[in-house]
């Protein structure tokens, strides 16, 4: 680069030199400023030995200097955009995993929960209303009264234990304080009484149960605001 | 010595030399740091964590998919997806099944279309490339006489990284009632 312009330089000397062979404009100055004494031979001995030289070199060095300066800005500039374009990569707003600390608590909340909210003791459901008033937040309310209203009851009448043991959780994403989570269930239910039919039905027999839960994080904790279990629409 | 140099610099030359070097200092301040900062940023071990994991959960979806998916019709092209999705341990089998399998669907003349419910992964050893997902799928079977059946499955998954790739090594349903939680 320096190569070229050092030959732009000398060629457009050449050029300067050839069309116009005395400098005019440092020569009239001095006399305005009235000191003529030293300037009178120095301004000579430039002419004699380069007179465009001494002009010329410094607007280019200043040209040079601006042209520094707008590249250095513009590659400011640019890699400025570039590492913005780089921070917006979506996989990076999701800290599931990358987030160790948090992936392991959000997953151990969870699974904590899970197991509390879809267990039910006919002989303590105040355990079972503790865990919803403690867990859940928002619309999981509703969702998680609608999805046990039915299963309660039968497990008050028929004096049943259901537990459920989760299995398996995966942190798909974590933004910030929001996080879903994906779980792998086990329920099992256990009756005291009632028919003989009902309780060969249900002992022993583990069903397979998956959920995505969302959770938000609040006080310190991951409290539950959705449990999506796929239903069939 | 500093008159002689005024008297040689007229001063509308030389004047906006001071303000022209503190302009380039200051921009040659801003591209260094835009310079580290982007350097920063183009390596940044969890943005690379980050996009693996974002990748091996595409693929492991994308394949739990296709080796749930298998129309009679159209056997070969199904099955060249299972092995292309697949690789060591299961593409093994897959390929040394295939004869077999494409005999039973072609007999039972089913047509298996499945639909990711939801999917994540739990384990990424980055530099290993080795992935383990769950995958939580809606598998629809459609018999020989028409009737419909949707079954939900739990998959576990484990990916392994082949030339970039993210491709399944192992493939099965999380087991009911067997391990007890951990």
């Amino acid at each position: 680069m320096s190569t070229t312009r050092h030959h732009i330089n000398r060629q457009r000397l050449r050029q300067a030199r050839a069309a116009r062979p005395e400098v005019v404009e440092i020569r009239p100055r001095p006399g305005t400023r009235g000191a003529a004494g030293p300037r009178g031979p120095r301004a000579a001995e430039e002419k004699a030995s380069g007179p465009a030289r001494p002009r010329p070199r410094r607007p280019w060095g200043l040209a040079a200097l601006c042209a520094l300066t707008v590249l250095l800005g513009a590659f400011a500039g640019w890699a400025h955009a570039e590492a913005e374009s780089l921070r917006a990569e979506p996989a990076l707003s999701n800290t599931a995993l990358t987030d160790v600390a948090r992936t392991s608590e959000v997953k151990g909340q969870v699974a904590e929960a899970v197991d509390r909210l879809f267990s039910y003791d006919h002989a303590d459901p105040a355990a079972f209303d503790k865990a919803a008033k403690d867990l859940l937040t928002g619309k999981a309310v509703d969702q998680h009264r609608d999805l046990f209203a039915d299963v309660r009851e039968r497990a008050d009448a028929r004096k049943a234990v259901i537990t459920t043991a989760v299995t398996e959780t995966a942190v798909e994403r974590i933004d910030g304080d929001r996080a879903r989570v994906l779980v792998y269930a086990d329920q099992s239910s256990v009756a005291t009484a009632g028919g003989k039919a009902a309780a060969q039905q249900d002992d022993g027999v583990y069903a397979a149960a998956m959920l995505a839960v969302d959770t938000v994080h609040r006080d310190g904790r991951w409290l539950i605001t959705s449990l999506d279990t796929f239903d069939r629409t | 010595m500093e008159r002689p140099a005024r008297r040689r610099v007229p001063r509308r030359l030389r004047t906006p030399y001071a303000p022209a070097l503190v302009l380039a200092l200051v921009a040659a301040g801003f591209a260094a740091w835009a310079g580290q900062d982007w350097y920063a940023a183009a390596h940044d071990d969890r943005a690379a964590y980050a996009v693996q994991r974002d990748r091996a959960l595409a693929a492991g979806e994308q394949a739990v998919q296709n080796l749930n998916t298998l129309d009679h019709r159209d056997l070969d092209r199904g099955l060249d997806l299972w092995e292309a999705s697949t690789t060591g341990e299961l593409h093994e089998q897959l390929t040394a099944g295939r004869d077999d399998f494409a005999g039973q669907v072609k007999e039972a003349e089913t047509v298996s279309t499945a639909r990711v419910l939801s999917g994540a992964v739990t384990e990424l050893d980055d530099r290993a490339g080795r992935a383990r997902v769950l995958v939580a799928l809606r598998v629809t079977v459609r018999a020989a006489d028409g009737t419909r059946s949707d079954k939900d499955s739990r998959m576990l998954g484990e990916l392994t990284r082949t030339d970039g790739r993210w491709k399944l090594s192992a493939l099965g349903q999380a087991p009911v009632g067997g391990a007890p939680a951990g």
